[in-house]
């Protein structure tokens, strides 16, 4: 366990202090200002028109779906590529710094190093589900909502950064060049978000319908921004990730037999 | 110390390491020669635990690599070829957590870690970024992390590469002086090996072709080739040298005579002096060949 905490501090240090979470934190910044404040000045424009003001009331608008969710879902759409630059230099910047070796051969387990890239990597990101987060903090400032709504698709937004991590750890493990592995996590995190996302062609087998549903991601990643926390949900994005992480276990694993 | 048995590593259809076994006593300086691609650094790497071999065993202080590799790890301090050291940390940072992942006790991180610096002269540079560090700079600093912990057994692969002459010079005396470690020291620079080494093997395709101690290997070796400087050398004087049962071969190199005995005995060069001076050739210098690692090295791999 102090191990996985040595490899996780010393790379969370080492990835907030670089450029690229800089660089993708500014980035995101700059589309979440433009699109959020778009969205929020329409909402008032529109609660305005109806009646009921942006501090809600009976019938006015749900500033959670008009604004908010819209938000969390963009969010999401950035994540999904910008995790695996963060992500990137995880395990192939060992192997290019040939640092690889000295993981190798200092008395820790596969296991641990996997999992401690995970923590870091997962720790970083979570610093831009915070900045995420500043914006619909901040409109509570001056809005009145209900906050346990936000902090469950939030707590959800945690667990699919935590998928896109894993995944691009994994992808991470797979080669020396951080842009391929960039390539890899993006195409990976697609596959399983918009591919096993679309079971309708499996209608007449309702059984692998069902089945291939329950694998989506996206399909869990919408109970949460229902505000529905459902343990079959949280232990699907466990597994998910674990089985991620057990799998990079296994490449670095493989690596002293190649 | 380390008892290698039977290794073999195989990559698909090339055989890198064949059947090799070697010991390596408590204490003992072990050079590893052999030309690129002999097989070195891969029999290196199973050692340290980097890589698995495809069969034979190795064990460390008595436990084996594949069953106890916790154990073995701990028992060995490994500096690859390239040192494995993080550009974007500070020298002691570096050292630090390098000892935490070797499970050095909080209480005993901080002297552990002078004592490194201190061995491998890196004061001056503790606080500074490795990424700002010369190349023999870094090369310290991958040799204190193989002292973290104080292992018993170090496999440096290679330590003074790239190095310019000061501080190749530099290196070896701090790897001459470290004291109470066994050490399996690979090189290409084989006066190197001559110099920190007691012991050296050396391999070529795998194999071991040579094992033993540097001084006995250099002095067979080397004094069995005589080169000689006579006032008149001519065709009768040579054929009278063959005829000796203990001459095998006779030749003119520039201005001196070759001749290779049959031994080395101290014996058999009082002899070939008495008959050269009985039969008046005009001996004017007799001197046995100093063959160096290098002559050895290059006949051997050949």
């Amino acid at each position: 366990m102090n191990n996985i905490l040595v490899i996780a501090k010393k790379d969370f240090k080492s990835l907030v202090f670089s450029s690229p979470l800089w660089v993708i934190s500014t980035l995101c910044s700059a589309v979440w200002s433009y699109l959020y404040l778009r969205e929020l000045s329409t909402f008032v424009q529109r609660s305005s028109f109806v009646g009921g003001g942006p501090a809600g009331g009976a019938d006015s608008l749900n500033i959670y779906y008009e604004v908010f969710a819209k938000h969390i879902s963009l969010s999401n759409v950035i994540f999904l590529f910008l995790i695996p630059a963060l992500t990137m230099k995880l395990l192939s910047e060992e192997r290019k710094q040939k640092t690889y070796n000295l993981l190798l051969t200092v008395p820790i387990s596969s296991l641990s190093i996997a999992v401690g890239k995970f923590l870091a990597g997962f720790g970083a990101s979570l610093v831009l589900v915070f900045i995420s987060l500043l914006y619909p903090l901040g409109t509570g400032l001056v809005a009145d909502f209900s906050y346990s709504i936000l902090f469950s698709a939030y707590l959800g937004l945690a667990f699919i950064v935590g998928a896109y991590v894993s995944v691009g750890l994994l992808s991470s493990s797979l080669t020396k060049s951080p842009l391929l592995s960039v390539m890899m996590g993006v195409i990976l995190n697609l596959s399983i978000l918009i591919v096993l996302g679309q079971a309708d062609f499996l209608s007449e087998y309702p059984t692998f319908q069902s089945m291939i549903e329950y694998l989506s991601i996206g399909s869990h990643f919408v109970e949460f921004m229902q505000g529905l926390l459902q343990s079959k949900s949280i232990i699907y994005f466990i597994s998910f990730i674990s089985f991620f992480v057990f799998l990079t276990n296994r490449i670095i694993e493989s690596s002293r037999w190649r | 110390m380390l008892k290698v048995k039977n290794l073999n590593k195989k990559y698909g259809s090339v055989h890198a390491v064949k059947n090799l076994s070697f010991k390596l006593e408590k204490g003992e300086r072990l050079g590893f020669l052999g030309p690129n691609g002999a097989g070195k650094t891969t029999t290196m790497q199973i050692i340290a635990g980097a890589l698995a071999p495809s069969s034979g065993t190795v064990s460390v202080a008595g436990h084996d690599v594949f069953e106890s590799p916790k154990k073995v790890k701990k028992q060995i301090g490994y500096l690859p070829e390239i040192p494995p050291v993080y550009e974007d940390m500070k020298v002691c940072d570096y050292l630090k957590y390098v000892s935490q992942l070797k499970g050095i006790l909080k209480v005993n991180l901080s002297k552990e870690i002078d004592e490194a610096i201190a061995k491998t002269n890196l004061e001056s540079v503790a606080n500074r970024y490795i990424q700002h560090l010369s190349k023999g700079f870094r090369q310290r600093v991958g040799l204190a992390q193989a002292l973290l912990g104080n292992p018993p057994l170090l496999i440096l692969d290679e330590p003074t590469v790239g190095l310019d002459p000061q501080q190749i010079i530099e290196i070896r005396e701090l790897i001459k002086n470290l004291e109470g470690h066994s050490v399996l020291l690979s090189s290409h620079i084989l006066s190197e090996v001559q110099n920190i080494c007691t012991k050296a093997i050396i391999i070529k395709n795998g194999q071991i072709i040579l094992e033993d101690n540097i001084q006995d290997l250099i002095h067979n070796e080397s004094s069995s080739i005589v080169h000689l400087k006579l006032n008149s050398f001519t065709k009768e004087i040579e054929n009278n040298l063959l005829n000796l049962n203990y001459v095998k071969h006779c030749a003119q190199k520039n201005n001196k005579i070759e001749i290779h005995l049959t031994n080395s005995s101290d014996e058999l060069l009082i002899e070939l002096s008495k008959f050269l001076i009985n039969s008046g050739v005009g001996l004017i210098e007799q001197s046995p060949q100093d063959l160096k690692l290098e002559n050895i090295f290059i006949e051997l791999t050949k």
